[in-house]
């Protein structure tokens, strides 16, 4: 197979070969897991988690630039990478011996405090804990003007809902504009493709008193993006959710979006014997792609049908109706406890990897940002946009399809065309209710975690990995009388980290939903700030600069 | 919502912020009787929340610099206090001078402070460039540094004021809102609230940028203007910078807090009403990343986290208001702070404390009376250092 020349970098002084259209973090996982990242309190080893460049475990300083995402970024020639927040280094870092001395955690509210001459001293000691990556060496190298681009209809997200609403357009002979995050999307036919760009509703509409929408983003790794369209549909997609458990943050615990991260062009993972956590579709996929590296199965709930059709083929073991205890090993997972729910004794699979591939979350910032009426669904166990039939949410011009307005799967042509229907003629055909994920029910996991919270733990429990919060914060700051996420969320800094609470505020609202004995919707909102995710301040700042006006075609 | 515990209490704080917290625990210490405060949305949901943590000395005004220097000492106590760290920094506020004049202003702000006993420094353009690593070269020709001043981390003040209140057996309704209140002969005798109503001769208007509405409803007409600030914090960072820095010409602001985050909003306010809620713009997200990056160059890649805002209650001549209103007995006033509500609030507090309780207090009348808009001859005073 002829191979474009590989781009050699260095990683932490050593060479590093990285192949065309590899990311950093494919490069690293051919030697084997990467251990890059630290955690921000306890120094806990760190690896890949989340793949789609949300959390905080593949952070590099890229050429004297903090806190980029390894598996978010494609080096060139003569990069120098670092790894950041340990020392001497991510596998040994003597940092590391926090996570030991302070078993039942580090308060920062209630602890600190005496002796007072002792004040300044804790300040210096705590701040140093701070951060990822240091400050930038520089302002790096001047982006591109910022890319401006009016259009009618904007479409957020290349997957297949969005396609499929940019296919029934270009029938309709309207040419859409496609903004997607990917780093490389695959292109839609009769559109025009904005890839590796993310943009977030700024002012929110009704805000300006333009009739318009307005996005604004940003083009990795710093180009200013501003978007106006007519119509903005919404195709966000989802992603797969964390799950708590002792030791959910061991090197080797990924979601099923981030071990496909770590999958190379040749199909190769950094292991071989996953445990794989979840029983839907989810777990289809990723039997179908790398079932001869999985060890077992292990389901929160039930597993469907072809799951277990496909799993006895493969030869693999399943546990269904499994409680997840706790993931054993120090810079790599060995082992994974459970019990089954119900009763029964505990016991371990060994593993090398654990795969959570058990529950798809809906990715609804922009929904939120734009003041659309939200509302739970417990199918989904998230928030999702009130919808028209035409799957239009209550800010008129702005659509939901796919995954995060919470349509079941194998429906977006049909919905695609409604959409369509209402944007060029204002009606739409079809007034049958749309095919959604149920409102009404048991949320998903709600009995999972009302058996697991009984449970007697071992190990950290880590609710918040951005930030080190314990699940025991959470807990303590509800018997103390705090009440409601948005209280928990400032109470203990969950959710406040780099992830922006995309992996711990939709477990935490369950759990908190069980403590504080009221339905999820009660426990709150979960407020999604601009921007959808950290947006480099030279992108803002050339967005506005009036001397750098560039109109895109 | 919950029903109210009693049907009258000795004094109804509107506004479960730091400033209505703070009054209702020295109203409590003083043994005043049962205490209610009203806290329409859930704890830190209004300013107390959503501030930048900065606590400063650096005033124009002497009455002002006196208030400041108590709440610093209170914030240094605060954590033996209420039991809760609030993580006080005194690394100092650096106020920047791009010209001449301007530091010529911030100089007279150095002599004033000076003269109050505080250890503030004037700097030279490379005095400034030692304390922000990486600021453009030309970029100021000096500044003003205080190195008692610096920022806490805003929540826990309000946990520990929280818990301090209640274990004094001060009732916070949270959720519940104040609806109006009943005025007789000249005296407040009930508030309604979305609870039901309760009697009480005093209720104290600490509901910041709603202040004003809540002070019509209560038939008064005040000067105070809700106006709309907004904030941004990047994404954390190892310590770099250590005083919170603000300049002199545009009000621009910025501190990294304990957390690594660099916190920080400029000045321009618009948008006055509570009616037009909290959105961010993009106006603001561009001016304030505009001005950090050409001021600091090197934070160009440094991505922003999340970006919200708040409201400002502020006055005509840029004082709080203290007191009872003259117009109504048993209505008191601790409001429009203009922005420096939480830098204020442990002094200011108490004198609101004491004007509840009918007790004379060692404010100047003048400056902080809610008199003083209704008065012939309108203040002369003016506190015009309305930055960071």
């Amino acid at each position: 197979m002829a191979r474009a020349p590989e781009r050699p970098i260095l990683f932490d002084r050593t060479p590093l070969a990285v192949g065309p259209q590899e990311t950093l973090l494919h490069a690293l996982g051919r030697r084997g897991w990467p251990a890059v990242q630290r955690s921000i309190r306890y120094h806990r080893p760190r690896g890949p988690f989340c793949g789609v460049g949300y959390c905080t475990g593949c952070l590099v300083r890229v050429n004297g630039r903090p806190n980029v995402r390894a598996c978010r970024y494609e080096p060139s020639p003569g990069d120098v990478v670092t790894t950041e927040n340990s020392w001497p280094s991510p596998r040994f870092d003597l940092l590391g011996a926090l996570d030991y001395l302070f078993p039942r955690g580090i308060d920062t509210l209630h602890g600190f405090r005496r002796p007072a001459w002792a004040t300044r001293a804790y300040h210096r000691i705590v701040r140093r804990l701070a951060g990822f990556g240091a400050a930038p060496d520089g302002p790096g190298a001047p982006a591109a003007p910022p890319l401006r681009r009016t259009v009618d209809v904007a479409i957020v997200g290349a997957g297949p809902a969005g396609r499929a609403v940019a296919a029934c357009l270009a029938n309709a002979g309207v040419r859409p504009l496609v903004i997607d995050r990917q780093l490389h999307p695959p292109p839609v036919p009769g559109t025009d493709l904005l890839g590796r760009t993310t943009v977030t509703f700024l002012p929110p509409p009704g805000a300006s008193g333009d009739a318009r929408f307005a996005l604004l983003g940003f083009e990795e790794p710093a180009r200013g993006v501003e978007v106006r369209a007519r119509s903005v549909v919404v195709a966000s997609g989802g992603y797969d959710a964390s799950l708590f458990f002792g030791g959910n943050d061991r090197p080797g615990v990924v979601t099923a979006d981030g071990a496909f991260a770590l999958l190379d062009a040749n199909e190769r993972l950094p292991f071989g014997r996953a445990v794989v956590v979840g029983g839907g579709d989810r777990v289809d996929t990723v039997l179908e792609r790398f079932g001869d590296a999985v060890a077992a199965v292990v389901a929160p709930g039930g597993i469907e049908p072809s799951v277990v059709r496909r799993a006895s083929d493969q030869g693999i073991p399943l546990y269904p109706r499994s409680l997840v205890l706790r993931a054993d090993g120090r810079s790599r997972v060995r082992s994974l406890t459970l019990r089954p729910r119900g009763g029964g004794p505990r016991f371990s699979l060994p593993c090398d990897a654990v795969v959570l591939a058990h529950r798809r979350l809906p990715t609804p910032q922009l929904f939120f940002q734009a003041g659309a009426r939200m509302e739970w669904r417990a199918g989904s166990g998230a928030y999702h946009p009130v919808l028209s039939d035409a799957a239009e949410t209550t800010v008129p011009g702005l659509f939901a399809v796919g995954a995060a307005a919470g349509m079941l799967p194998g429906q977006d042509a049909a919905v695609g065309e409604r959409v369509v229907a209402r944007i060029q003629r204002g009606a739409t055909a079809d007034p049958a209710p749309l095919p959604r994920v149920p409102a009404e029910g048991p949320a998903e996991l709600e009995g999972y975690y009302r058996e697991l919270l009984l449970e007697p733990r071992s190990g950290r429990w880590v609710a918040c990995p951005c930030e080190d919060v314990l699940i025991s914060e959470v807990e303590e700051a509800h018997q103390r009388g705090y009440r409601g996420i948005e209280v928990i969320k400032r109470y203990t800094g969950l959710g406040t980290g780099l992830c922006q609470g995309r992996y711990c505020l939709p477990d935490a609202l369950l759990v908190l939903s069980l403590l504080e004995e009221r339905p999820p919707p009660e426990v709150g909102y979960i407020t999604q700030r601009p921007p959808v995710v950290p947006t480099p301040l030279a992108a803002f700042a050339a967005l506005t600069d009036p001397s750098a006006v560039a109109e895109g075609t | 919502m919950s029903a109210l515990a009693r049907p009258a209490y000795r004094a109804v704080v509107v506004g479960g912020g730091v400033l209505g917290l703070y009054t209702a625990v020295h109203l409590a210490r003083a043994g005043a009787g049962p205490i209610l405060v009203l806290e329409r949305g859930f704890l830190s949901s209004g300013a107390s929340g959503r501030n930048g943590g900065g606590v400063r000395q650096q005033w124009e005004t002497r009455a002002t610099v006196r208030l400041a220097r108590e709440s610093v000492a209170a914030y240094r106590r605060f954590g033996a206090e209420f039991g809760y760290n609030v993580w006080f920094r005194q690394s100092g506020y650096l106020f920047l001078a791009e010209t001449d004049t301007e530091l010529a202003r911030l100089r007279a702000v150095h002599d004033l402070v000076v003269s109050e006993g505080l250890p503030s420094r004037v700097l030279d353009a490379s005095g400034v460039a030692r304390l922000v690593e990486g600021i453009a070269p030309d970029a100021v020709v000096g500044g003003t540094y205080l190195a008692t001043d610096g920022t806490l981390y805003p929540f826990p003040a309000v946990w520990g004021l929280y818990e301090a209140a209640r274990a004094l057996g001060v009732e916070v309704a949270l959720g519940v809102e104040a609806l109006g209140v009943e005025v007789e002969a000249g005296r407040v005798v009930a508030v309604t609230t979305s609870a039901g109503r309760v009697e009480t001769p005093t209720v104290v208007n600490a509901a910041g940028g709603w202040s004003a509405e809540f002070s019509r409803r209560a038939g008064l007409s005040v000067p105070n203007v809700a106006t709309r600030h907004e904030i941004l914090a990047t994404e954390p960072l190892k310590p770099f910078l250590d005083p919170m820095v603000v300049r002199a010409s545009d009000g621009l602001y910025f501190s990294q807090t304990m957390r690594g985050e660099l916190v920080g909003g400029i000045a321009p306010r618009d948008v006055a009403g509570v009616d037009r809620g909290l959105p961010s713009s993009p106006r603001f997200l561009g001016e304030m990343s505009r001005a950090l990056v050409r001021l600091v160059p090197r934070l160009g890649p440094v991505g922003v986290l999340r970006a919200w805002s708040g409201f400002y209650d502020d006055t005509p001549d840029g004082f709080p208001v203290l007191g009872t209103d003259p117009r109504c007995a048993g209505f008191v006033h601790a409001n429009g702070f203009g922005g420096h509500g939480f830098m204020l609030a442990p002094a200011a507090s108490l004198r609101v404390a004491r004007a509840a309780m009918g007790e004379a207090t060692d404010l100047d009348p003048g400056t902080f009376s809610p008199a003083r808009f209704l008065a012939r001859d309108r203040p002369t005073s003016v506190e015009r250092l309305q930055l960071g």
